[in-house]
């Protein structure tokens, strides 16, 4: 239709027919009609539409349905409320836009927890490690005794082994072994040889190690009675930690070196510090790793004391000469190194381990000393960033953990998914 | 319009009361003003769901699940629009879902589509073609045809319920009015059962 020869749309025409115009717009599309044949043609066209209409006729409503609402309403009338609606058509049933909302915030939830919680499991499984780190500085004052303490941060306290290898050595006469004479030297091996044959036996030699887990109710003074304990029986510490947390109980960790014979009577002492959550023992038997051990010293010794007499009582030339003392050099080395194993060895007999561990019975303190707010809000602010940095990070290792999983069996899902998608849209089309 | 039992506002016109003053009455705790809205939209809510849905049974549940709607909602109404909007537009909700339940199960498990028998004698076959016509419109536009010539609302009630502008409502009817004059000026094709059995949904 051209809109200059005909100022009336033929919507405009439909809408004349279905009075939905003003007043003023029926005056101007009426006497239009009146003068253009051409739309009056489209407004009988659109007039014989309805009546064609009117042959889709329907069912009278059916008398079961004025019966169930009538029964409703005498419902409402007796009690005032209403059976439930069928869930799967009421009006509220949720659209798959509102699904769509749900479940993507169900993934959001889920995969929220999952990266709060990784960080969190990861700081729970890594702090047994730390509570067991202790400073392997080498002694270096000779004294061996003491020991080093190292203020490791709030809160930890970290002792150092005092030295007791060191000290071992001349319970088993070694401790010439820094003599320079070469004399002295041939001298300390053989005492040593007859040392160790002496010291040999067949009875079994069992490293035990014992774990203690204790509550005490009185941590400062179990700290010192821990002391006594030790000196009472000749005992060391391996390594101690003392974690002072605030506002919880405070616990000691401590790698005890008690002589095996006075295990027992030391492990009864340490229970009386308090009630005992757990026990437990072993040990490890050496006897055939020792036997080895000085079998193969013995040799070495006695290829030793060969190549000396080679020395002692034959001459030759420079280079036969040397080469006896290169042999000797490294049989030497042989026999200091496993020396060195045995006396290890034998320490671990003797001394048996007790991995302690102290918890102290927590109670909670009525006005616990408050810090400042500046502190708890650079503190929050900490804490906050680094909860936020390891959510971020969580997030990251959980989708490069699980990303190609996911995203293989995305792809695998993805044809069935998007086959069933196009046949329900299909079918709600055609609804 | 064809029925003059499916044209309320024709009827109201005469009413001493109107809808929204009985549905106001209802809220206020009058059951007998609820009756008379009923006896009023009974045939046009069953014919609005017995057009767009095969199974007259099926058809007669969703009308009750309409009423009761009406029921449960009473006490959060407010005459905001005129009633037989309100009334349509939870119709229009029940349709969807029931929809989306119907495709969902279809997807699955697949369906039997009932053949829809007249309501009343055909014999030369004219509903068919008319239905078969509609059906064969676009889906949105043959629901604003379906509003405007059997539930006879205006211009203005459509676009409110199928949240249109005004003018696309206008523009999508002179579409389809068009287009099914088009469909049924047309020479009619020779129908098979299978031919009836894939258009019977989609009206």
């Amino acid at each position: 239709m051209n809109l200059t020869a005909h100022p009336v749309t033929p919507e405009e025409v439909m809408a004349f027919l279905d009075g939905e115009l003003s007043a003023a717009e029926v005056q101007a599309v009426s006497a239009h009609l009146d003068d253009c044949s051409e739309c009056a043609k489209i407004l009988s066209q659109f007039r014989s539409l309805s009546p064609s209409l009117s042959e889709w006729a329907v069912e009278t409503a059916p008398a079961k349905l004025e019966t169930s609402i009538a029964n409703s309403i005498s419902k409402v009338d007796s009690t005032g409320e209403i059976g439930k609606s069928n869930f799967l058509i009421r009006a509220s049933f949720w659209t798959w836009k509102q699904w769509a909302v749900a479940s993507g915030g169900a993934m959001a939830a889920l995969l929220l927890v999952v990266a709060i919680s990784i960080p969190n499991l990861q700081r729970s499984r890594a702090r047994p490690g730390a509570a067991y780190y202790y400073d392997r500085q080498p002694d270096t004052d000779g004294v061996g005794t003491a020991g080093k303490l190292v203020q490791r941060g709030a809160g930890y306290v970290t002792v150092t082994p005092p030295g007791p290898l060191r000290n071992s050595t001349s319970l088993y006469g070694l401790a010439g072994r820094d003599k320079d004479t070469h004399g002295d030297r041939i001298a300390d091996e053989q005492s040593e040889n007859s040392d160790q044959d002496h010291s040999y036996s067949p009875a079994p030699m069992i490293a035990r190690t014992v774990s203690l887990s204790i509550v005490v109710k009185d941590f400062t003074a179990s700290r010192s009675l821990l002391d006594t304990v030790l000196a009472r029986h000749h005992g060391y510490f391996g390594q101690l930690n003392i974690s002072t947390p605030e506002n919880a109980g405070r616990s000691l960790q401590a790698s005890l070196r008690i002589p095996a014979h006075e295990l027992a009577s030391a492990l009864v002492d340490l229970k009386k510090f308090g009630r005992v959550e757990n026990e437990s023992q072993s040990g490890e038997e050496v006897t055939q790793q020792h036997a080895d051990l000085v079998a193969r010293l013995k040799t070495s010794r006695e290829t030793e004391q060969r190549f000396r007499a080679i020395l002692q009582q034959r001459t030759g030339k420079v280079s036969e000469v040397l080469q006896v003392e290169e042999g000797i050099a490294r049989v030497r080395r042989d026999i200091e190194r496993m020396e060195a194993e045995q006396k290890d060895l034998e320490h671990r007999v003797n001394f048996a381990t007790v991995e302690l561990q102290l918890t102290e019975e927590y109670k909670a303190q009525l006005n616990p000393p408050a810090a400042s707010i500046s502190t708890r809000l650079h503190n929050a602010f900490v804490s906050g960033y680094h909860d936020a940095s390891e959510t971020v990070l969580g997030i990251v290792l959980f989708c490069a953990e699980n990303g190609p999983t996911l995203l293989i069996w995305l792809a695998i899902l993805a044809v069935p998914f998007i086959l069933v998608w196009r046949r329900y849209r299909k079918i709600v089309s055609t609804l | 319009m064809s029925d003059a039992a499916e044209n309320p506002s024709v009827a109201n016109s005469v009413a001493i009361e109107t809808d929204e003053q009985l549905m106001t009455a209802f809220s206020r705790g009058s059951t007998d003003a609820f009756s008379q809205l009923f006896s009023r939209y009974k045939q046009p809510i069953f014919g609005f769901f017995r057009r767009r849905v095969a199974d007259p049974a099926q058809a007669e549940e969703l009308a009750q699940e309409t009423f009761l709607a009406v029921l449960r909602g009473s006490a959060r109404y407010a005459p905001r629009a005129l009633f037989r909007t309100y009334l349509y537009a939870i119709g229009l909700k029940i349709l969807r879902a029931h929809r989306r339940k119907t495709a969902f199960r279809a997807t699955f498990m697949g369906t039997a589509t009932a053949f829809r028998e007249p309501a009343a004698p055909d014999p030369d076959g004219s509903e068919l073609i008319l239905r078969q016509a509609v059906g064969k419109l676009e889906r949105l536009d043959r629901e604003i045809l379906l509003l405007r010539e059997f539930e006879q609302l205006s211009y203005a009630e459509i676009a409110t319920l199928l949240k249109l502008p005004t003018n696309t409502v206008r523009s999508r009817l002179f579409r389809a009015r068009v287009a099914l004059r088009e469909l049924l000026d047309a020479p009619a094709p020779n129908l098979t059962a299978q031919d009836l059995n894939e258009f019977e949904e989609r009206v």
